[in-house]
């Protein structure tokens, strides 16, 4: 290793120490620990489950066993590492950017980035121990020198993931570079979502197999996953015991491989060196102060907080997330729900949306001041009453929830069979109103604890901190299960009446629970100013 | 001399702007401002310098509410920070250190919004903001996002802010740090006629001397957390020029060592 490349590494090393030795930084440490104590054990699961899998592929020997085992192996892999990654990476260990003063070859500090890309991500050993798993299921099955050739192409496999999602990262950085862009490439994609659930509608009682029978001229779609395709492909020839087959597929792995990685660096190189000190740049627009909301100081909080909410691309992505999930909800699990189950378990899946609303939002309660940057000093500086601002963010966040959660549910009575009774909308509509308070009170004091400088990015784990996210998976616990106990005991009576009271009384209390909480919050915001203003305005390292 | 100035205050009971007593923060047990009692003259342009680390910024987060101090008091047009810092906040204006700007708002919605927090009609909130957005020459830039702004337009823009809901007391944290000459020009004629037309108190941090001299009537001097010189700028400057007076001050005899050798020689590092 060269001085500069060991550098490198030392400075990368450094940065992730500080991280669990800087304020706070035992309890992330503590975090990322239970965080492993669950993913190792599912990966090991997984590994287990996958090495059987290509145990009994390797041992079929050929024939369509063994190319459907190879193939599920791959691609299943393949999407669920590729979705994991671009939902949570947001790679920000290596910035280009930072490095292009040195004199330090930039694609070596881009390669370096990549290959630690592998090693960085704690969810990266699921991935790891399930393609051990393959490897050990195909060794037991049939020992032999066909195994070096498996092993470099799950290597070859790994990379070739990592080097796509960075792909995929860079040119979507490229492509939505800039406001106007990025709000096309939103319009964009809300319309082909809306076509696509108007195709399904139009397609009637059928929309499953109407969606199979275009499979067959969508196969050329695979090649999008071309780290999956070639490795099956490689797989199923290596499998068969037809160790000189797979070759081609290999140098076809490696050889578009390098080409993505050198391609990814090109672009990462080029958004490095155009970018100034301007940010993103974009033309001189007319002045445009605009008439404001009334209803002085609050109008204006609640203006800001919404203005700030739309322009979030997570919020973005999460009104296109929302309807596209309760699509499969509605052709896939509402019918399955027997009609002798009851009128409150047939309604589950409109109480599912009604809470998913709030949980697509839980960055935003669980670190509401993460994106002000320099204005949080705003908050302090002028003369607006903390509680106020609180109240202004639970006020917006809940309006947006609600629209989130109507739209699921228009989807849900578009697509859905049978139209659900009109009290099961009320008690949805009550339970999205009512778990609201419970998870903005628990929610106020994560965001002034233990706030994070977010990045205004889609990737939710810039939004929230280890620990954070840990506790937010907790109030959601507790919450939905307090709010199951009127549920559980609604079926067991099958009375919606006993339903509707329960979430009614819960809901209640949670709204006076919030509306005594937020000026003892206020205070505890105002005294924690000194930790709290470093760390949002990004002048210290969350 | 930060004793000699505070007689210097006794005899003419000058109405005061702000008033520190003891103010004190400590970093980790470790004092970032030791004690310091400020005294400036309501309707003084009044220079607060220091090298850096000396304490300046901690000094003015504490007196705008952004920090509290660790002991001490102060008073803010006559009113006690601590009691009452709501009621300060509305009567003055701040351009911090790292500026108070949401980023994702245009450069027109951030002023508009920032005169109606502090309590501005919001049709006289957007009058102002147009006002001052072409003040500030940002008129074509309005509606732009504030990430999208140089930084030079960003200090613009923050100023404009502090200016918006006219303020009796500003306070400003190195105004002209990143800011080209025509700006500072601008922004120096703009902060006299404040002071002399408007009869505004303007509290400025700055490292640039020589700007600092041609604005200011009054003048603090802070090093390691201490307030080494405070009075009218004749006062502290007595015979010589401010930046003479402030070097002799503040610096600190350090021998010419024989260091730092291989610079220079390229080829040996080679």
């Amino acid at each position: 290793m060269t001085g500069e490349l060991r550098a490198l590494a030392e400075l990368r090393g450094r940065l992730l120490w500080r991280r669990f030795t800087a304020r706070g930084g035992i309890a992330e440490g503590v975090a990322t620990v239970v965080l492993l104590l669950i993913a190792v054990p599912v990966g090991l699961g997984f590994a287990v489950a996958i090495g059987m899998g290509a145990y009994q592929a390797v041992k079929s020997a050929g024939g369509l066993r063994s190319d459907v085992g190879a193939s599920a192996i791959f691609f299943g892999i393949w999407q669920t590492w590729t979705a994991v990654s671009l939902t949570l990476n947001d790679r920000d260990g290596l910035d280009l950017r930072r490095f292009l003063l040195f004199p330090v070859r930039p694609g070596r500090v881009y390669a370096m980035g990549l290959a630690t890309g592998i090693v960085g991500d704690p969810v990266a050993l699921v991935w790891g121990a399930m393609l051990a798993g393959v490897f050990v299921g195909a060794a037991v099955a049939r020992p032999g020198a066909w195994l070096a050739i498996l092993a470099v192409v799950l290597l070859a496999f790994a990379m070739a993931t990592v080097v796509l999602v960075a792909l995929v990262q860079e040119v979507l950085s490229a492509v939505l570079s800039t406001r106007r862009s990025r709000e096309w490439a939103m319009i964009a994609s809300v319309g082909v979502s809306m076509a696509i659930l108007a195709l399904l509608a139009w397609s009637g009682e059928r929309p499953v197999r109407a969606a199979a029978d275009a499979l067959p001229y969508l196969r050329i779609l695979q090649w999008a996953a071309w780290p999956a395709a070639f490795s099956a492909g490689a797989a199923r020839a290596l499998f068969a015991g037809r160790s000189a087959e797979s070759l081609p597929w290999v140098v076809g792995l490696c050889g578009t491989t390098l080409a993505a990685g050198w391609l990814s660096f090109r672009i990462a190189l080029a958004l490095a060196q155009g970018s100034g000190a301007t940010g993103e740049g974009g033309a001189a627009a007319p002045s445009r102060v605009g008439s404001g909301w009334r209803g002085g100081a609050w109008g204006a909080l609640l203006e800001k907080e919404a203005r700030y909410l739309f322009r979030q691309p997570l919020a973005r992505v999460d009104l296109l997330l929302a309807p596209v999930i309760m699509v499969f909800v509605a052709l896939q699990l509402e019918p399955r729900i027997p009609v002798e189950a009851g009128e409150v378990v047939r309604a589950l899946p409109l109480f599912g949306a009604a809470l998913y609303a709030h949980l697509l939002l839980q960055a935003f309660w669980l670190n509401g001041f993460g994106w002000e940057r320099g204005g949080a000093r705003a908050f302090f500086l002028s003369p607006v009453d903390l509680g106020a601002v609180l109240r202004a963010k639970a006020a917006v966040l809940y309006g947006f929830s609600l629209f989130l959660f109507l739209l699921s549910a228009a989807v849900m009575l578009l697509l859905g069979k049978g139209t659900p009774p009109r009290w099961a909308f009320a008690a949805a509509v009550v339970l999205h109103a009512g778990t609201a308070p419970w998870l903005y009170a628990a929610g106020n004091m994560v965001s002034i604890l233990r706030p994070k400088a977010a990045s205004f990015a889609i990737q939710r784990s810039s939004a929230l901190s280890t620990l954070s996210g840990l506790i937010g998976m907790g109030i959601v616990s507790a919450v939905t299960m307090l709010f199951a106990l009127p549920a559980l005991l609604a079926t067991r009576v099958d009375s919606p009446t006993v339903l509707l009271a329960g979430w009614s009384v819960l809901g209640l209390a949670g709204a006076l629970g919030l509306r005594f909480a937020i000026p003892r919050q206020a205070r505890l915001l105002a005294e924690r100013r000194d930790e709290f203003l470093p760390v949002v305005c990004g002048d210290e390292a969350a | 001399m930060g004793g000699e100035s505070h007689q210097m205050y006794e005899s003419p009971p000058a109405p005061l702007a702000i008033e520190t007593r003891g103010l004190t923060r400590l970093f980790d047990g470790k004092p970032a401002v030791a004690g310091i009692d400020l005294r400036v003259p309501a309707g003084a342009f009044y220079g607060f310098l220091g090298p850096n680390g000396a304490g300046k910024s901690t000094t003015m987060k504490m007196l705008t509410g952004l920090l509290r101090p660790s002991s001490g008091a102060s008073r803010v047009l006559g009113v006690d920070l601590a009691r009452d810092g709501l009621s300060v906040k509305g009567r003055i204006g701040v351009v911090p250190d790292g500026l108070a700007l949401f980023e994702r708002l245009s450069g027109g919605e951030m002023l508009r919004i920032q005169g109606q927090l502090y309590g501005l009609d919001r049709k006289v909130a957007a009058g102002r903001a147009e006002e001052l957005l072409a003040a500030m020459e940002l008129s074509a830039e309005g509606g732009k996002l504030v990430q999208d702004y140089s930084h030079g337009m960003k200090k613009k823009l923050a100023l404009a802010c502090a200016l918006i809901h006219g303020p009796e007391l500003l306070f400003l944290d190195e105004p002209f740090e990143g800011i080209d000459a025509v700006a500072v020009s601008g922004i120096r004629r703009m902060l006299q006629d404040l002071v002399v037309r408007r009869s505004l108190t303007i509290f400025l941090t700055s490292h640039v001397l020589e700007v600092v001299e041609r604005l200011v009537t009054h003048v603090g001097i802070i090093h390691h957390g201490q307030l080494i010189a405070q009075g009218s700028l004749a006062e502290v400057r007595a015979t010589g020029s401010l930046e003479e007076t402030f070097i002799r001050l503040v610096s600190e005899e350090r021998p010419v060592g024989p260091g730092l050798s291989w610079l220079g020689s390229r080829a040996d590092a080679e």
